[in-house]
C-alpha cells in the first residue's frame, strides 16, 4: 500500500518492482491491490448519497436532553476509588445504598406488570427479546431509553400519508385518548395488524415527533409486535 | 519533525480548534445545552458519513448516530482531552455500529441483484451506467465485512492516516495496513465483474 501511495523511498520501490516482474503471484496481487485502492479511492469521492442526512440537533435533542439535565460528573481513576471505599465511611454509605437500591427494585418489580422480567422481556409463549426497556405509555415523556418495550390498547390504526406508513395508536386504557403512543410500522413483513380494542405490546425505537402538529412520542420504526388480547 | 507530524495528525482529526473544543466540553459537562449543540453540529456531519457507510440503513444510522450521541454526551465526564474528541467520538460510534451489525444479520445480496447483470450493464446508456458504477461500489462497500468495511471507509473517506486510524481501532498500525490490504484485495474480487467500460 505504501508502494501504490508513493510512500516507499525511490531504492526500494526499484527492489520491490524487481521482484513483482519477475514473480507472477506478486504482480497479480500488486494489480489487485491498485486496482482495490483505486475503487477505494473512488469510494471516498462518493461521499454520503444524496437524501442521506443526519438528524437536526432539536430531533435528538429531543429524545437526550431530558437525561443530561444534570451535568455529567468525571469518573474516578480505579486507584482512587479503591482507596475512598477502603474507608471505614465510605464502606458504610455503600451499604447504605446498596440496601436502598434493593428496597427500590423490589418495590420497582411489584409494579411492573408480569411479562417483564430483568433485563430482556417474555413475550407469551414467545422467544426472549433481549435489550428493550419496558417503558409505560405514560413514561414515553420522562423516557431515555432507546429500544423499547410497551404494552397498551389499539385505539386506531390508519395509514399516515406524510409518513407513508402504518401508524397504530396505543392507548394504557380503552377509550382513555390520553396518553398515547403512536407506534409507526414501516415494514410490515411478519407483523400481524391489530384490531381497534385488542391489547399489544410492542417492541421498537422510542422517538420524539417534534414536526409542526404533531408533537407526540412514538415507537418508531416498530420491530415486533405481539396481540395479547384481541 | 515528529511533533510537527504528530500535531498534523491531531489537527486532522479535529473539527474545533483545540481551546475552543476545551471549552466547549467543558461547558458541556456543567449541562450548557448551547454547548452540546456546537459539539453536535462540529462533529456530527463526520461521525454521520462514519455511521452511514459502516451501517448502510439511513433509518437506522440515524438511530445509531442519536445513541452515539447520547452516550457521548453522557459520558463527557470521563474524556480527559488525552486524545482528539473525534477520535473518542468515533470509537463509540465503532462499537455503536459493530453492535448494531451484530443484532442485524444483514443479508448479502449479490451485485447482480442491485446493479443487474454484465450483458444488462453493456447495454445501458453512460449516464446509467455511471449510476449503476457507482451503486455497485457502494455496494460493494457496504458488503465487505465490517473490520474490512471500517477502514475502507477511514482510509478513504476520512482520508485518515494509519497512526490516526490505528487510535480510533485500538490496534497497532501494521494491523490497520494488512487489514487495508485484504479489504483492498477483497473490493477488487467484488468488483471485478464490473470492470472495463462500466
Amino acid at each position: 500500500m505504501r508502494y501504490l501511495e508513493g510512500g516507499v523511498a525511490p531504492r526500494e520501490a526499484k527492489r520491490l518492482e524487481w521482484h513483482v516482474g519477475g514473480c507472477r503471484e506478486c504482480d497479480e496481487l500488486l494489480a489487485r491491490l491498485r486496482s482495490g485502492h483505486e475503487a477505494g479511492r473512488q469510494f471516498g469521492r462518493l461521499g454520503p448519497e444524496a437524501g442521506h442526512r443526519p438528524p437536526e440537533f432539536e430531533e435528538i435533542w429531543a429524545g437526550i436532553g431530558a437525561t443530561l439535565d444534570r451535568p455529567a460528573r468525571p469518573v474516578r481513576t480505579g486507584g482512587k476509588l479503591l482507596q475512598s471505599l477502603s474507608a471505614p465511611l465510605a464502606v458504610r454509605i455503600l451499604i447504605a445504598l446498596v440496601l436502598a437500591q434493593s428496597v427500590l427494585l423490589v418495590v420497582s418489580f411489584r409494579k411492573m406488570p408480569s411479562w417483564v422480567t430483568v433485563g430482556a422481556v417474555r413475550t407469551e409463549g414467545g422467544p426472549v427479546l433481549q435489550g428493550y426497556a419496558p417503558v409505560r405509555i405514560a413514561e414515553f415523556s420522562s423516557n431515555s431509553e432507546f429500544r423499547v418495550v410497551t404494552e397498551g390498547f389499539v385505539e386506531e390504526v390508519y395509514f399516515d400519508e406524510h409518513e407513508r406508513s402504518l401508524h397504530i395508536r396505543l392507548v394504557e386504557a380503552p377509550h382513555k385518548p390520553a396518553p398515547f403512543v403512536i407506534c409507526e410500522i414501516r415494514d410490515l413483513g411478519g407483523l400481524t395488524i391489530p384490531r381497534p380494542g385488542s391489547r399489544v405490546r410492542v417492541y421498537g425505537t422510542a422517538r420524539y415527533d417534534a414536526q409542526p402538529g404533531r408533537g407526540w412520542h412514538e415507537v418508531n420504526p416498530v420491530l415486533a409486535m405481539a396481540v395479547l388480547k384481541r | 519533525m515528529a511533533a510537527e507530524f504528530s500535531s498534523l495528525q491531531t489537527v486532522a482529526l479535529r473539527c474545533l480548534p483545540a481551546d475552543r473544543e476545551r471549552n466547549i466540553v467543558l461547558a458541556a459537562r456543567r449541562g450548557d445545552a448551547e454547548a452540546f449543540r456546537e459539539l453536535y453540529h462540529a462533529y456530527r456531519d463526520r461521525v454521520w458519513t462514519v455511521v452511514i457507510s459502516l451501517v448502510g440503513d439511513p433509518l437506522q444510522a440515524q438511530d445509531v448516530l442519536q445513541v452515539v450521541f447520547f452516550k457521548a454526551f453522557r459520558s463527557l465526564g470521563s474524556f480527559r482531552f488525552q486524545s482528539g474528541l473525534f477520535t473518542w467520538i468515533y470509537r463509540i460510534a465503532h462499537n455503536e455500529c459493530r453492535n448494531h451489525l451484530r443484532k442485524r444479520d444483514v443479508p448479502h445480496i449479490p451485485l447482480e441483484a442491485i446493479v443487474g447483470s454484465r450483458e444488462e450493464i453493456d447495454g445501458t446508456r453512460v449516464s446509467d451506467r455511471e449510476e449503476m458504477r457507482k451503486a455497485a461500489l457502494r455496494s460493494a462497500v457496504k458488503h465487505l465485512p465490517f473490520k474490512m468495511r471500517e477502514v475502507v471507509v477511514l482510509k478513504y473517506q476520512e482520508d485518515l492516516s494509519y497512526t490516526e486510524m490505528s487510535r480510533i481501532l485500538g490496534c497497532p498500525p501494521g494491523t490497520v495496513a494488512s487489514r487495508l490490504n485484504r479489504a483492498l484485495a477483497e473490493l477488487e474480487m467484488r468488483l471485478r465483474p464490473f470492470k472495463g467500460p462500466v
